[in-house]
């Protein structure tokens, strides 16, 4: 009886610390990795994917934060909703991108992406400017490997 | 003497047991908001119907006293496949921090007529319009959605009583 007790209150931590995990990692921050060079060299500035980057992503800018140029952002991919990709922000509502051949305005509510290594990056050339909406979270340091911790900016 | 002592050791114990007391309701309270939080962002969660875009499916009246209540799935967000017909809950793409109720009627790779001409939903969009066309701001006016601004579906009514019921489709 006394074993069947211990069990039950070691399961219940368990469950109420995973629970408390989760809503950490929803609501506050995660740590996830970076894959590709798209932000090189910023993130991941050698292509061997055993040394890619794992960065914090804060999720408090979704309440009351405004985005600003330069923050780099997580957000879901407007073509494969379940993808998810990390690129820095560029342009924000009402400003012009002179993209390859024209000027775009970016539209109220959106932003526009780029990779930091324009060579090698999906982003907004590509898929045009994106919702706010998609934005998961704001990266704000590398916290993996730990010759790279730094803060980004 | 003995009594005046044996008086301030049990005012002591009993504080001590408040004290305790207060903590274990306050872990209580605290661990049920975290779970309550969690089942809300990651299982379903009931919000209200604000408008007549979606008349008569929700808010046949006018009148926001008796605005209906909605249980939204959030299920969907991890393997389902949105199909026309859904109502799904959104961010608008214009104002992220405002959210829509409108149903889906076009999904990726469909032909949807506009007014003045025939648009194509591009991969990984959808177009969502309300059951009141003459009272909705949906896909007519900002275009077809990403699929990640959706943020849930609608599966049934659950205020007021008379009302309840599953959503069709």
């Amino acid at each position: 009886m006394g074993i069947q007790n211990l069990l039950w209150q070691v399961t219940k931590k368990a469950f109420t610390g995973g629970i408390i995990g989760v809503t950490i990692s929803d609501r506050c921050c995660s740590v996830v990795p970076v894959r590709g060079d798209s932000m090189s060299p910023t993130l991941n500035p050698q292509r061997n994917s055993y040394l890619d980057d794992y960065v914090l992503v804060e999720k408090f800018c979704l309440q009351d934060y405004k985005f600003v140029r330069g923050d780099v952002v997580v957000f879901s991919s407007p073509t494969h909703f379940k993808d998810k990709y990390i690129k820095r922000i560029v342009g924000l509502p009402g400003e012009w991108i002179s993209s390859s051949r024209d000027v775009i305005r970016v539209p109220e509510g959106h932003c526009w992406v780029e990779g930091d290594n324009k060579a090698s990056s999906l982003d907004s050339r590509t898929f045009g400017p994106i919702p706010l909406g998609l934005i998961r979270g704001r990266v704000t340091s590398v916290v993996w490997p730990p010759q790279r911790v730094s803060k980004i900016s | 003497m003995h009594v005046a002592e044996n008086h301030i050791l049990e005012k002591a114990i009993l504080d001590m047991g408040i004290q305790t007391l207060i903590w274990q309701v306050t872990k209580k309270a605290f661990t049920g908001g975290i779970i309550g939080l969690t089942i809300s962002d990651r299982f379903c969660s009931v919000v209200p119907v604000r408008g007549d875009s979606m008349s008569p499916t929700f808010n046949p009246q006018r009148d926001s006293y008796l605005d209906d209540y909605v249980l939204v799935d959030k299920f969907c967000l991890k393997d389902y496949k949105f199909a026309r017909g859904d109502v799904v809950v959104f961010s608008s793409p214009s104002h992220y921090k405002e959210r829509y109720i409108k149903r889906i009627v076009g999904i990726p790779g469909e032909w949807i007529s506009s007014t003045e001409d025939v648009i194509r939903v591009p991969e990984g969009h959808c177009w969502v319009e309300g059951d009141n066309k003459a009272s909705s701001l949906d896909s007519r006016t900002f275009g077809p959605i990403p699929l990640g601004l959706i943020q849930g579906r609608v599966t049934r009514v659950v205020w007021p009583p008379q009302r309840l019921r599953k959503l069709g489709g």
